[in-house]
């Protein structure tokens, strides 16, 4: 193997139980997201655009579609000769073998992949983030810095702080105390999930932890805690630009909604630094007639003869003659019949929603427990159903029911 | 049917004079076409949906942009290590000249054709639109024990196209006769669609044949000629087809897209049309846009006014612009207030705001690649 500065290891076997029947049949990295990408989608182009050739993609949950969409890394340009993409699931080995039982244990399960290219520094990523960032710049943050591990960290507002993991740092940016979800945060730099280790201290602590028996194997719970009774030098990079945890069906609609907002700067087919996908050979969309389209994102193969605002249609979706579309994501290969109506929702891949349906409701139109509607994949809504606010549909919905 | 039994050759630049100012600059195989392909994309996919791995495309001139377009051919999964997609650049056989008919290029395409190791050949020109089944066009030439089979359309005759060949049937099916229409032709004719079916053996001896008696065309100078002699059989395409034949035909045969039952049946899933994927965003509509009956791909930024138009990848439309019954390619820009009507706009082109640009259905107005009006 030709020797490699940095290594990136993309963490992507979390099940995102919170995204509910979305995550049902696919992992997180592999929802789609923005019209014709999947999450997984920015780190693997941030590693690219970053000079980061050589990806480790740990896998194990439903890791069928995301094995299929990642494929040889050619979208990315990460179908190389050295480096380039590789799958890693859990493996047998002669002592047998472990499903990964944490973040560190992951990573541990695969430093002989890791140790092939005698890197200097290993980059860790996670894929449930929606963000544009120059890892490059980070790297060079913690070679500067001599650090054993860098972090990197977004400012969150104080009220919010409690929701993340905080790092507590001194004025020079070296981390003293990393809190998991403090109840009186004492700092408002949230870690963003992504971590720059040289490679000789992330072998050394990920061997040590996997030999204390009471360890979570986790990096925010175990090794970063141990670096730090250690005394080793960890930092933080501060991040300032978009980042979105998709992690929720909440976030996750409103990650999709910023595309749409021109205060929220998220190019994604910015030259100088694109976010790639993996694309079908698809025809044109097409807008029919009797379409009205406004403040909305429309990708190849759509078909659109009803009426859309602020909504995100995804590759092959069908919007017939009467139905409307507002405020709503509607993955690929969707049917919305004629006179249905659907706001505030996320309709997963391949939904049919019958005539005259009427899927989720305005903030305005319900009393206290409003939310997004969710209709996981391939569910039929029959004609007329009418299925209310904050619903999660895993069966189909016969003829004129109400949920 | 073994599918590396047959392999493909597609003529790039065959009659780039048809489409004189869209083809200055490429060929017309790379002439763009329904907002997002080329029309090679039409003859590649064909052949890649009937399982043909092995295809050569013949070129003569202005094929850069082609060779930007189809590179290693990855996209119709023809970068294959056996096989795959060969340009075959012009190859110096008779003095320095290139070459001036069909005949000729095949001659030098000889060597392609002797290491393809493949039973049939399908010959394929690039100024046809049509989503053609080529494995029912094979086993039908193989069922009628054929020599030939030419891929004809029942409708409008291409009538400014030179070579494309009137046919006439036998009650078996046998085509028994072959013209070339010099007057107008009122209804629907049998026509060719620069799509035939013949053995690789039988291609190579009426070839070297027709080349040593310096013939030009295979329509004009083998197949008519030899219409009593070859088993010629007829395999009739019935979905969409246009021979691109002028501007006029290439506009119409663009905003045929448009209809419902038209794109429903030459965009369908059994034989996708492959071509080139770059990474756009999905196309974003603005709070004053106004879109109707258009066909457009992605990339686009829409602001303004666009109906029954074609628009190609990364056009920007801003507001109060008003495009109708336009073709607008890769990358045109319309600034503020522009009004187009019967506009065809070539790659990168800028529009200026407040500019009028006005043709007719009779005739287009055509803005050239990277002109500023």
């Amino acid at each position: 193997m030709v020797k490699k500065r940095c290594v990136a290891m993309l963490l992507a076997g979390g099940q995102g139980s919170r995204l509910g029947v979305l995550t049902g049949k696919i992992a997180k990295p592999a929802v789609p997201y923005g019209g014709k990408y999947r999450i997984i989608d920015f780190p693997l182009s941030n590693c690219i655009n970053s000079g980061i050739d050589t990806v480790g993609i740990l896998t194990q949950y439903k890791p069928l579609e995301l094995n299929d969409y990642v494929g040889s890394g050619k979208p990315w340009d990460l179908d190389r000769q050295n480096g380039g993409v590789h799958i890693l699931p859990p493996y047998q080995g002669q002592k047998g073998g472990d499903w990964y039982k944490g973040t560190a244990n992951a990573i541990y399960q695969n430093l002989e992949f890791i140790s092939r290219y005698d890197p200097q520094y290993v980059l860790i990523l996670s894929g449930d983030h929606i963000y544009k960032m120059d890892y490059s710049k980070m790297i060079s943050e913690h070679i500067s810095n001599n650090a054993a591990c860098t972090i990197a960290v977004l400012e969150v507002e104080p009220e919010e702080a409690s929701r993340f993991g905080i790092m507590n740092t001194n004025p020079d940016g070296s981390i003293y105390e990393f809190e998991e979800k403090p109840k009186n945060p004492k700092s408002n730099l949230a870690s963003m999930g992504i971590y720059v280790f040289s490679w000789d201290k992330l072998k050394k602590y990920l061997t040590e932890d996997e030999n204390n028996v009471n360890s979570s194997n986790d990096f925010g719970k175990d090794i970063i805690p141990a670096m730090l009774n250690a005394k080793e030098k960890l930092m933080v990079y501060r991040f300032a630009d978009y980042w979105k945890d998709v992690g929720t069906v909440d976030s996750l609609w409103e990650a999709n909604l910023d595309l749409l907002n021109p205060k929220i700067n998220l190019n994604l087919s910015d030259e100088a630094w694109r976010i790639y996908s993996r694309t079908n050979s698809l025809p044109p969309q097409y807008i029919s007639k009797t379409s009205a389209v406004e403040n909305s994102l429309v990708t190849d193969g759509c078909e659109v003869y009803g009426k859309l605002d602020y909504s995100i249609l995804f590759e092959n979706v069908t919007v017939e003659e009467g139905a409307s579309v507002e405020y709503s994501l509607v993955m690929p290969g969707a049917v919305i019949k004629k006179g249905a109506s659907v706001k505030y929702s996320i309709i997963a891949e391949n939904v049919i929603v019958g005539e005259d349906a009427k899927i989720g409701e305005d903030p305005q139109a319900t009393e206290s427990d409003w939310g997004i509607t969710v209709i996981g994949d391939g569910i039929n809504i029959g004609k007329n159903a009418v299925i209310g606010a904050k619903n999660m549909i895993t069966n189909d919905v016969l003829e004129g029911v109400k949920i | 049917m073994r599918a590396s039994a047959v392999a493909g050759i597609i003529f790039a630049n065959s009659y780039d004079e048809l489409l004189e100012k869209l083809t200055s600059k490429r060929s017309m195989a790379s002439v763009p076409f329904g907002g997002r392909y080329r029309l090679i994309d039409f003859s590649l996919s064909n052949l890649v949906n009937a399982g043909i791995t092995n295809v050569g495309v013949i070129t003569k001139e202005n094929y850069r942009s082609l060779m930007d377009h189809i590179g290693s051919g990855i996209y119709w999964d023809l970068d294959r290590k056996s096989g795959g997609l060969r340009i075959l650049p012009p190859y110096n056989i008779r003095g320095a000249k290139r070459y001036n008919g069909y005949i000729e290029a095949i001659k030098g395409a000889m060597d392609f054709i002797n290491r393809c190791n493949c039973e049939y050949m399908i010959i394929s020109e690039s100024e046809v639109v049509a989503n053609v089944n080529i494995a029912e066009a094979v086993n039908h030439h193989i069922e009628t024990h054929a020599d030939v089979t030419v891929v004809y359309h029942n409708g409008r005759f291409p009538e400014n196209h030179p070579d494309t060949m009137l046919l006439s049937f036998a009650d078996d099916g046998r085509v028994n006769s072959i013209e070339f229409p010099t007057k107008q032709i009122n209804g629907n004719a049998n026509y060719s669609l620069g799509i035939m079916v013949i053995s690789r053996r039988l291609l190579v001896e009426l070839i070297e044949d027709a080349y040593n008696s310096e013939s030009l065309g295979i329509n004009r100078d083998i197949l008519a000629p030899k219409v009593s002699k070859l088993r010629i059989y007829g395999f009739c395409h019935k979905g969409f087809a246009e021979v691109i034949d002028s501007e006029k035909t290439y506009f119409e045969a663009n905003r045929m897209l448009l209809d419902d039952n038209v794109r429903h049946d030459f965009f369908n899933k059994e034989r996708p049309i492959f071509t080139k994927t770059r990474d756009d965003m999905p196309t974003r509509y603005g709070t004053k846009s106004n879109v109707e009956n258009s066909l457009i791909a992605d990339g686009c930024i829409i602001d303004g006014t666009v109906k029954n138009s074609i628009l190609f990848r990364g056009v920007k439309v801003e507001k109060g612009a008003v495009i109708e019954n336009s073709i607008l390619m890769q990358g045109v820009s319309v600034a503020e207030n522009a009004q187009l009507d019967y506009v065809i706009s070539d790659k990168d082109a800028s529009i200026g705001a407040d500019m009028i640009l006005k043709g007719t259905s009779k005739k287009t107005f055509l803005v050239k690649k990277n002109q500023t009006l």
